[in-house]
């Protein structure tokens, strides 16, 4: 029964993956790649100014993206647990997860049409008085994290929902009667035990906005230099060598957040 | 008493003003690109200068975004299919049968999900044209189907292990083959699984860019493919009709979605009390 799947994994990920990591010893010479082993690209990859500014700006990217998606998720899912109205759950709940349902293109595409020069938020800005000029906000860094930060939302949510949902409501209800103040009572009681989620969410997010390939592509303008860009270049130039090193790293870094994560996540459980 | 009160009624309109601008966050991006489409003119300002149909006459003339569909529509349907099937049966054998190393094995059926999606189509494309099946459409398929297959497993497996499996043993005791026990005991109970599986895999399969950017042959692309190379040459509202159609076939879905779970469940409400528990009267 497991045998077709097994085989499909075999077929379409564990053979891809080592032809993956063959390529990274290659040598890539004056526009052609050589069956040569050598180490060049992986030192070029530790030492180089250039390729550590793409590994620095990846990382710096996706922390802004994560600590985004959840400074608005995090309320957002509290509100999703206090809402009393079974309607309104239902509802709050479809809005925030149907946008997995569109097109991370037209999401990509909404965002830009939102952030131009001439767009909406720009209108209302300069309407306010509070930009005298446009503000670029996109083909930037800035357009690149909000819109990530939208498109991974949900998965935020989600996580730190399911944590809050399995609190006990007597928990918070005897840190009130015995005196605690709102504050004091969410310090002590709900943000501690949703940390699990937290985490969790920390974790999707981060390595989601690792790997996040098409919206730094639109909305980075080419100003916004990440490693799956820098990994899609190389390959689109026959540097091999180059794409399959950049991708390892990737993959290392991914690999490091989330067994940090999980590091947490069993700490915080305890 | 009063202080209290009040203290209250500001935390909740804080709470309201928050969820508020959220949902305006959420919605927004969409919103701005319908009203774009029956934008007038071919650069984007706002306020919208005028209003037309044009980008809608534009996209009726845009082959390439018909066959773009068609070709995202048949992929996700069969990968979908495909990853239902075998992802089932793999589910199965994760929960029923004794396996060396059950932990690694599940781990393992579930990595995908970890690898950025530009390194895996990287990889596959390597590997492709190494093994000279670029550009066939079972590479294309194969590929889609493995994105899609460790979310089909998570899901199955976690349906198939809450099953009660004395109803499959009464099946058998009754003289019903395996397939039928399948078919008529275990697979209404995991009905609801399987929908939500099937759904999130046909929405996944449909919207991959990066995996098939570097498989299809130039000419054959998928939609979301189609649009993400129109959208690095041209910026017209064109693509803003297209997406509206899109935001209205996702719409379509959910609302499909909500009828078919009316009564059930959801899936997120994890601590929330379950509501149906009883077993249906399938066997007969």
């Amino acid at each position: 029964m497991l045998a077709p799947s097994l085989a499909l994994m075999l077929y379409a990920f564990v053979l891809p993956m080592l032809t993956f990591f063959e390529y990274s010893f290659y040598t890539f010479r004056r526009g052609k790649l050589l069956d040569e082993f050598s180490l060049t690209t992986y030192r070029r990859f530790l030492f180089d100014a250039y390729y550590q500014t793409i590994v620095l700006d990846t990382l710096w990217m996706a922390t802004l993206t994560t600590l985004l998606a959840l400074a608005i998720g995090y309320p957002l899912a509290f509100a999703l647990w206090r809402l009393e109205r079974p309607w309104m759950k239902r509802w709050l709940s479809l809005i925030i997860f149907s946008p997995i349902i569109v097109s991370v293109v037209v999401r990509s595409y909404g965002w830009i049409v939102l952030l131009a020069d001439q767009g909406p938020v720009n209108w209302i800005l300069k309407t306010s008085g509070l930009a005298a000029e446009p503000v670029t906000l996109v083909f930037n860094l800035v357009g690149v994290v909000l819109s990530l930060a939208h498109v991974f939302l949900p998965f935020v949510v989600f996580p730190i929902y399911s944590s809050m949902s399995r609190i006990d409501p007597a928990l918070r209800e005897a840190a009130m009667d015995l005196g605690a103040g709102w504050l004091r009572t969410f310090r002590s009681i709900t943000l501690p035990l949703t940390l699990p989620g937290v985490v969790a969410a920390v974790q999707i997010a981060f390595t989601l906005a690792l790997g996040a390939f098409v919206t730094p592509a639109m909305l980075g303008g080419g100003r916004v230099l990440v490693l799956p860009l820098q990994v899609y270049n190389a390959t689109a130039e026959i540097n091999w060598p180059v794409a399959a090193v950049g991708g390892l790293v990737l993959l290392v870094i991914a690999i490091i957040v989330v067994a940090l994560c999980n590091r947490l996540l069993k700490y915080s459980e305890a | 008493m009063q202080a209290a009160a009040s203290g209250i009624r500001i935390r909740y309109l804080f709470l309201w003003a928050f969820t508020l601008l959220g949902v305006l966050f959420i919605i927004a991006p969409l919103f701005v690109v319908v009203v774009n489409s029956f934008s007038s003119v071919a650069y984007n300002v706002f306020p919208p200068e005028g209003f037309s149909l044009r980008w809608y006459q534009n996209l009726a003339g845009q082959a390439a975004f018909y066959a773009g569909a068609w070709r995202s529509l048949v992929l996700a349907t069969l990968a979908t299919l495909g990853a239902l099937i075998i992802g089932t049966m793999a589910g199965y054998a994760l929960v029923r049968y004794r396996l060396p190393m059950p932990n690694l094995v599940k781990a393992f059926m579930l990595s995908p999900i970890v690898m950025p999606k530009i390194v895996l189509g990287v990889a596959l494309f390597m590997f492709f044209v190494r093994i000279g099946t670029l550009g066939g459409y079972s590479s294309l398929l194969f590929t889609h189907m493995l994105v899609v297959l460790p979310f089909v497993i998570s899901l199955i497996a976690a349906a198939l292990f809450s099953f009660d499996w004395t109803l499959q043993e009464a099946a058998m005791d009754l003289g019903a083959g395996p397939l039928e026990t399948f078919f008529r005991v275990i697979l209404p109970e995991i009905s609801v699984s399987v929908v939500v599986a099937g759904v999130f895999a046909f929405v996944t399969s449909f919207d991959q860019v990066e995996t098939t950017l570097f498989l299809v042959r130039p000419g054959d692309n998928t939609l979301p493919v189609e649009m993400f190379l129109y959208l690095q040459k041209w910026q017209d509202p064109t693509i803003a009709a297209l997406s509206t159609v899109l935001i209205l076939f996702a719409v379509a879905i959910i609302g499909g979605l909500s009828l078919v779970l009316r009564d059930q469940k959801l899936p997120l409400d994890v601590g929330g009390s379950r509501t149906e528990t009883t077993a249906k009267e399938t066997t007969a």
